[in-house]
């Protein structure tokens, strides 16, 4: 807590602040990742006996923090949850309070995190954490420290989806304003792994989740398997050469929306060949979410078309198979149907949707050799 | 039982009398050794203080153990005391309202506890802190002994005001009198010394004695050491006592998945079910049984009062019991006690855990002894006890595939 105290010469607290560095003020728990984590090998199975990682418990020990402060909107645990009856089981919850942000809101959200202005001090409560490479071996943690231009800031979402909902920001704006940020995408999957908790999930939204042409990350945690996730799969690429760097291109079968899945235990590999296709869908104009899913080895791709009759498309966490329903009415009455209806009206038409998986082969083909 | 100083009998009955003394001192004995193992009768020799062992099952209520401190109080050899009820220590100035305070604790088996005006043997009456308890088996929750300390109460007046000589000349008088109507009065065996000061006359009424701090707690601490080694004994006849009563039966299992999601946990926590009445304990970790010393089936089914102790601070359950009624989270520090009576400083968290109904379904309570060195990789000990909340919010949200966490106990 920050008081303000009447110091000789009566300068208060704040004025003292602007004489400052202007990084000065914005203090967090920093984590660092372990160097030895730098050889690219992605954990895809938690060890049991090892329990919660130390990102994994502090990340969550920041959440029900700032939860029990009273700084969420609602609580997210108790909105209701169930499976929708039938074969695919996807996943409605009851939340007449959830509303996604606007983009202005998102752009106001980070801005008051980058600037030090200690007038807004208030908004650092939300600020969980930072993660930045660090030096030594062991992933460490530093209770109080200014977060480092490269690093990425864990911020609250007010609004969750589910719980630990949380935004991953670059710490400081990248000078090229360039749309996809590959480094970005690597710490946020290495967050994943380091995390290893096969409940916790980093997603991105071509559509709403660039801000002043940057990208950011969502996260959550939730503990059963996305639908999506237990969906079967057909394999349309496999390198079988080199292990290491080996990377699996899959389609799913039987999901109402089309997707792709990259498989691979090498972060680079599918650091690289996920960030190529994604510059390609750009460029093409083709909105799309990603998911990073078990423990950062597995990333879902859902392209989508914009429903020209209803000009809906889904997020992140719909295209996995979770609906969030705001009445009562509509939560009893979500029936499978519905939804699939939902999904195949965005999905790709089949011929773009082969085009796509073409691509997606040549890439991986072309990077992984 | 104890000899009423009465003329000789003649020798075949005097052998007989000893004889059916000795087997009923056996009986008396065996109210222990066969619950217990026969250690159990040393290692209660070993203790402080002046204490009774009773069992409420046998006739009278008798007295089945009285510890070694018992003849520096009251001034009467152990074996005098076997077999008698408790109220031998009584007298004629002995308040009725505290006699039925007690009588009534018995029957409510429960604790009690109540400064009372015993006689020593030679007839001198003094003040002590009664400390009762009842002893539970801690499956079946009936009630096999109760425990009874005996703490003297400092005489703080003395000097202060005219000793109330008087009064006790005139009890005394009068539990002679009393003496040729009732046997148990112990004025019975005292045959007219007279060592009080009889100039006196005029009953002052006694005021009742208060116990100090240091007095309760002592009788606390020796009801819990009581308790502790009837413990230690009672394992190796396969019988675990409690000084509360923990009903085990009706404990919803855990589903196999949300075990193995809370075996993960490393932090030293328990799960309570919200809704049973008495919030038992339905799920501990390997940590928190390290910790408190207790078996996962001693635990389960108990509520979390178990780790309260002497020194457990009263407002500090009260704090805590609000915010459970309110529904909030709580972090407080307090006194927990292992189940060997030792205590430690503990770091308490309490939250309510909602499950994928969106209802409170559990609460969780977190232990971190502050008195012991740990290493949580840079963490504070909040930090690292909250993240125990957070990973046990996410286990239980989950839905099963039938949809709902619990199975119903067989």
């Amino acid at each position: 807590m920050v008081s303000a105290t009447k110091v000789e010469g009566e300068y208060s607290f704040l004025s003292k602040n602007s004489h400052l560095d202007q990084s000065e003020g914005v203090k967090t728990h920093l984590y660092h990742f372990g160097a030895e984590h730098g050889n690219d090998d992605l954990k895809s199975t938690a060890c049991p006996e090892q329990g919660p990682s130390l990102l994994d418990t502090i990340l969550l020990s920041q959440w029900d923090n700032f939860a029990w402060k009273g700084h969420l909107d609602y609580d997210v645990t108790a909105c209701q949850l169930k499976v929708i009856e039938g074969g695919i089981n996807f996943v409605g919850q009851l939340n007449n309070k959830w509303n996604s942000f606007s983009l202005k809101e998102y752009d106001k959200l980070f801005e008051s995190f980058r600037c030090s202005k200690p007038n807004s001090m208030k908004s650092y409560e939300g600020l969980l954490l930072c993660v930045a490479q660090g030096e030594n071996d062991r992933p460490e943690v530093a209770p109080s420290a200014s977060p480092p231009k490269d690093g990425l800031l864990l911020i609250a979402n007010a609004y969750p989806v589910e719980y630990g909902h949380i935004f991953l920001v670059p710490a400081a704006v990248n000078q090229l304003s360039c749309y996809w940020d590959k480094r970005m995408f690597g710490l946020a999957t290495k967050i994943a792994s380091e995390v290893n908790n096969a409940a916790f999930r980093v997603f991105f939204d071509s559509r709403t989740h660039v801000v002043s042409d940057h990208m950011f990350f969502q996260a959550c945690y939730f503990p059963n398997p996305l639908p999506v996730e237990s969906a079967s799969t057909v394999v349309l690429y496999e390198y079988g050469g080199n292990a290491r760097s080996d990377i699996i291109v899959s389609e799913t079968v039987g999901y109402p929306l089309k997707a792709i899945v990259f498989t691979s235990n090498n972060l680079k590999a599918l650091v690289n060949v996920v960030s190529e296709i994604c510059f390609s869908l750009h460029d093409n104009t083709t909105a799309y979410s990603l998911l990073i899913s078990n423990n950062g080895t597995k990333v879902f791709l859902f392209p989508q078309v914009k429903n020209l009759v209803t000009g809906c498309s889904l997020s992140t966490w719909e295209c996995g198979g979770y609906f969030i329903y705001h009445t009562k009415f509509e939560f009893d009455n979500a029936s499978e149907t519905e939804i699939s209806k939902r999904m195949a009206s965005v999905s790709l038409q089949d011929s773009a949707f082969e085009d796509l998986k073409h691509l997606c082969c040549a890439i991986a083909h072309d990077l992984v050799k | 039982m104890a000899s009423s100083g009465a003329e000789e009998a003649d020798p075949g009955e005097r052998e007989r009398e000893e004889h059916g003394d000795l087997h009923h001192q056996r009986r008396l004995a065996s109210s222990l050794t066969a619950r217990y193992s026969d250690w159990v009768l040393e290692a209660l020799d070993e203790l402080p203080g002046s204490f009774l062992l009773t069992d409420p099952a046998l006739a009278g209520h008798p007295i089945v153990y009285a510890s070694r401190g018992l003849t520096a109080l009251t001034g009467y050899a152990r074996r005098e005391v076997l077999g008698s009820g408790a109220r031998v220590f009584q007298g004629a100035a002995t308040d009725r309202a505290a006699v039925a305070g007690v009588r009534e604790a018995v029957r409510a088996q429960r604790a009690h506890q109540v400064a009372i005006l015993n006689y020593r043997r030679d007839g001198s009456p003094h003040w002590v802190l009664l400390h009762l308890a009842p002893v539970f088996h801690a499956r079946d929750g009936s009630v096999l002994h109760f425990l009874a300390v005996q703490v003297p109460i400092d005489d703080a007046g003395r000097g202060a005001g005219a000793p109330c000589r008087g009064a006790q000349g005139a009890v005394l008088a009068a539990c002679r009198e009393e003496a040729r109507v009732d046997d148990d009065f112990p004025c019975a065996s005292y045959s007219g010394k007279v060592f009080v000061d009889m100039d006196k006359r005029g009953l002052e009424a006694e005021k009742p004695r208060v116990a100090s701090d240091s007095e309760k707690e002592k009788a606390i601490s020796t009801a819990n050491s009581i308790v502790a080694a009837l413990n230690r004994y009672s394992k190796l006849t396969g019988l675990v006592v409690s000084g509360k009563r923990c009903d085990s039966v009706g404990i919803p299992a855990l589903s196999s998945s949300l075990n193995l999601s809370l075996g993960r946990i490393k932090q030293s926590f328990v799960l309570t079910h919200s809704c049973l009445p008495d919030m038992p304990i339905i799920y501990a970790s390997d940590a928190f049984l390290s910790l408190t010393g207790y078996s996962r089936e001693e635990i389960l089914g108990c509520n979390c009062r178990v780790l309260n102790g002497p020194g457990t601070s009263l407002e500090v359950i009260e704090e805590i019991n609000q915010h459970i009624c309110s529904e909030q989270a709580c972090t407080v520090d307090l006194l927990s006690y292992r189940k060997d009576g030792s205590s430690f400083p503990d770091l308490l968290h309490v939250s309510p855990i909602r499950d994928a109904s969106g209802k409170v379904a559990f609460h969780i309570w977190v232990h971190l002894d502050v008195g012991a060195k740990h290493d949580f990789n840079g963490l504070t000990p909040e930090v690292w006890q909250l993240g125990a909340v957070g990973a046990v919010r996410v286990a239980v949200r989950g839905l099963s595939a039938s949809g709902s966490l619990l199975r119903p106990s067989q």
